[in-house]
């Protein structure tokens, strides 16, 4: 890609955060990104903080004898949960870049809807912590929990 | 090297469920080998996985799938008895950026394996292996149980296609 066509992206992509986080809406920064429509992750504002939600879909299974949906979309999404939420709370408008990534998988991750939610442990000038869980039936009993360290 | 039985018939059946179904079709990598205890695979580039739209790198999700993927077959094959193995934890770090337009390519191993649990760690690089674009470490539960070992779950399915069954076939495979 030639560099004057990425600096038209960056305008085009600086300008929708900034639509986004004045109308509240994280959903379109989400729909910006292939990978979100990939998977079917979508969010919304929900009173003080972001939730972000996984519908079922058949090409997110696992195992499919269970079936489970498959452990690389649960940390797929919990990633792209992490990321999302720097951009919209933070003020960040460049795309973080992911550094590491640590997932436990506490229970298996059954086939219906899964939410998650964020929280910026720590924003330094250069690193950001962010912590995220998912759930499915109750917030207190997740299916797994997210660390990772985002440059920015 | 002895020839293994059990890899002979794991392995086609393993290539079949993971690359015909569920997130790795929808992915569509290969799997290029497969022994006991290591996976390799290859992924193809493409449009609709990039999580960036400004470069057009893929999503970390998309490399985090490849490496539970890889890892979770080195797991599953390891066992003399091989069965579906639960990720306990998974740890990624990203070296570089990984480069638009490139396939990736995925090697997994197990490296120790106790009576309990089996570790695991896999790199994805694109030009170079000495320079990984991610490395993980992957540590899979043993579980005791007779039900998910693979000859019961292929015995289970072979059962259902007999014309003797009565009832229908359409429980959760079909979905």
């Amino acid at each position: 890609m030639d560099k004057q066509n990425t600096d038209e992206l960056l305008l085009d992509w600086q300008e929708r955060v900034g639509a986004a986080r004045q109308e509240r809406d994280p959903q379109s920064l989400l729909d910006m990104i292939p990978y979100a429509a990939f998977i079917g992750a979508q969010a919304k504002v929900d009173d003080q903080r972001l939730l972000y939600w996984l519908d079922k879909r058949a090409s997110n299974i696992g195992n499919p004898s269970l079936p489970a949906i498959h452990g690389g979309v649960i940390g797929g999404f919990l990633e792209l949960a992490a990321a999302i939420e720097i951009i919209y709370s933070l003020n960040v408008t460049d795309m973080p870049k992911v550094v590491d990534f640590s997932l436990d998988y506490l229970r298996p991750g059954r086939y219906k809807t899964i939410y998650a939610s964020c929280k910026v442990m720590r924003q330094g000038k250069k690193l950001v912590n962010v912590s995220a869980a998912a759930w499915q039936d109750d917030e207190q009993t997740p299916i797994a929990t997210a660390r990772c360290h985002f440059l920015i | 090297m002895a020839f293994d039985m059990t890899m002979a018939l794991v392995r086609p059946v393993l290539k079949y469920a993971l690359e015909r179904n569920g997130h790795g079709a929808a992915l569509g990598f290969t799997l290029d080998k497969l022994e006991r205890g290591e996976t390799h695979l290859t992924f193809p580039y493409r449009e609709d996985l990039v999580g960036n739209p400004i470069t057009g790198v893929v999503h970390g999700g998309t490399i985090v799938s490849l490496l539970d993927t890889a890892c979770g077959c080195s797991a599953m094959t390891i066992q003399k008895k091989p069965s579906v193995t639960p990720t306990m934890d998974l740890r990624l770090d990203y070296m570089r950026p990984a480069q638009p337009r490139k396939p990736i390519y995925v090697e997994a191993k197990v490296y120790r394996q106790s009576s309990n649990v089996i570790f695991c760690r896999g790199v994805a690089w694109q030009d170079d292996k000495e320079n990984p674009i991610a490395h993980c470490v992957a540590n899979f539960m043993k579980v005791d149980s007779k039900s998910i070992q693979f000859r019961s779950i292929a015995w289970k399915k072979l059962r259902r296609l007999m014309p003797w069954r009565q009832t229908s076939v359409n429980d959760s495979e079909q979905k």
